[in-house]
């Protein structure tokens, strides 16, 4: 479900300057593996009485296709390296949070995708919200050539997912 | 309080279906009575782009972007409303023409006053056409006001210059 939320008063505004700087509550993901993604971010709210936080969550997906939260990374940089474990799924879930100051209005709409690395190649990622417009765009990097491939989103399936 | 998305989104359904006697049932009708009404508009462009890619890129894009629910919440010191909405994006694509639909349905949180037909009420059709081999004809039937991220991102993907996603919280 993707969530959009219009609310008036202080509570609000405390809440929108809290997320946009860094109190977002979420676990933070250990990011403990050698890097296998590199996540470009490119946000732009569109107006400068607001906001946009781009986060990734990152879950586990067994063999029975449940999935199990592992952490957020925010996308707070220009460019983030993650590391996500190889030869088996993972659900990544993009979130990108606006907020106005203004109204006090605050919303926030995901794109999620299964990505299942293959060993030895890295993967470069761009997650890009500008003016109400969100994309996630993933490219597999051949490991010895440098050659790139554009990778689709998939959803969630159980039938094949993991 | 309202949500200004839906009291619009109410107004211009209303227009539309002429005073409220019946909403298109289908994309035809839909076609049909827009023209005509206040608070919806139709619009052709042309983009250099081949029809086959533009019908794909349909294919592509509308599952992804369009087949999701939005829960939008409006709170004041007196009120809270709470509205769900599903979006179910249609795509029929032949040699000639190909269709995209996008319906909207309320889940929770607005009244029905006309009747809905399967899937939701619909909120856009969009038709592209072949020109020639590098050239697509696309009209798009929708409302005038409110939804310029969801024209925006159907532009987009037309044209091929943009395949994202419109946020359908920021819609109204």
């Amino acid at each position: 479900m993707r969530t959009g939320r219009g609310a008036r008063g202080h509570w609000a505004l405390a809440l929108a300057v809290g997320l946009l700087g860094g109190c977002s509550g979420m676990k933070p993901y250990p990011n403990s593996l050698e890097p296998n993604l590199q996540i470009r971010t490119e946000t732009k709210s569109g107006s400068v009485f607001s906001g946009v936080r781009a986060a990734v969550g990152i879950h586990r997906v067994d063999e029975r296709c449940q999935i199990e939260y592992l952490g957020t990374v925010d996308l707070d940089k220009p460019t983030v390296a993650v590391g996500i474990p190889a030869d088996r799924a993972s659900y990544l879930v993009f979130d990108f949070a606006s907020s106005s100051f203004l109204g006090g209005t605050r919303s926030r709409i995901t794109q999620e995708t299964v990505l299942r690395p293959r060993p030895g190649y890295s993967y470069e990622i761009v997650a890009s919200y500008k003016d109400d417009i969100y994309n996630v765009v993933i490219r597999e990097v051949h490991p010895g050539t440098g050659a790139s491939r554009a990778i689709e989103l998939r959803r969630l399936s159980c039938r094949g997912a993991a | 309080m309202r949500n200004p998305a839906t009291s619009l989104l109410a107004v211009a359904t209303l227009l539309i279906a002429g005073c409220a006697t019946q909403h298109p049932q289908n994309a035809e009708e839909f076609r049909r009575a827009v023209p005509g009404a206040f608070m919806a508009k139709t619009e052709t462009f042309e983009v250099k782009r081949s029809f086959r890619d533009v019908a794909e890129t349909f294919q592509r894009k509308a599952p992804e972007c369009l087949n999701v629910r939005i829960r939008t919440t409006s709170q004041t010191t007196t009120s809270y409303q709470v509205i769900v909405t599903s979006y179910k994006p249609t795509v029929v694509a032949t040699k000639e023409r190909a269709e995209l639909h996008v319906q909207q349905h309320h889940e929770k949180g607005v009244m029905k006053v006309t009747k809905e037909p399967e899937g939701g009420y619909y909120l856009l059709v969009v038709d592209a056409y072949p020109v020639d081999r590098n050239m697509t004809r696309v009209q798009w039937f929708g409302p005038s006001r409110g939804y310029d991220v969801l024209i925006r991102a159907v532009k987009g993907w037309a044209s091929g210059e943009n395949l994202g996603c419109p946020d359908l919280t920021k819609i109204g």
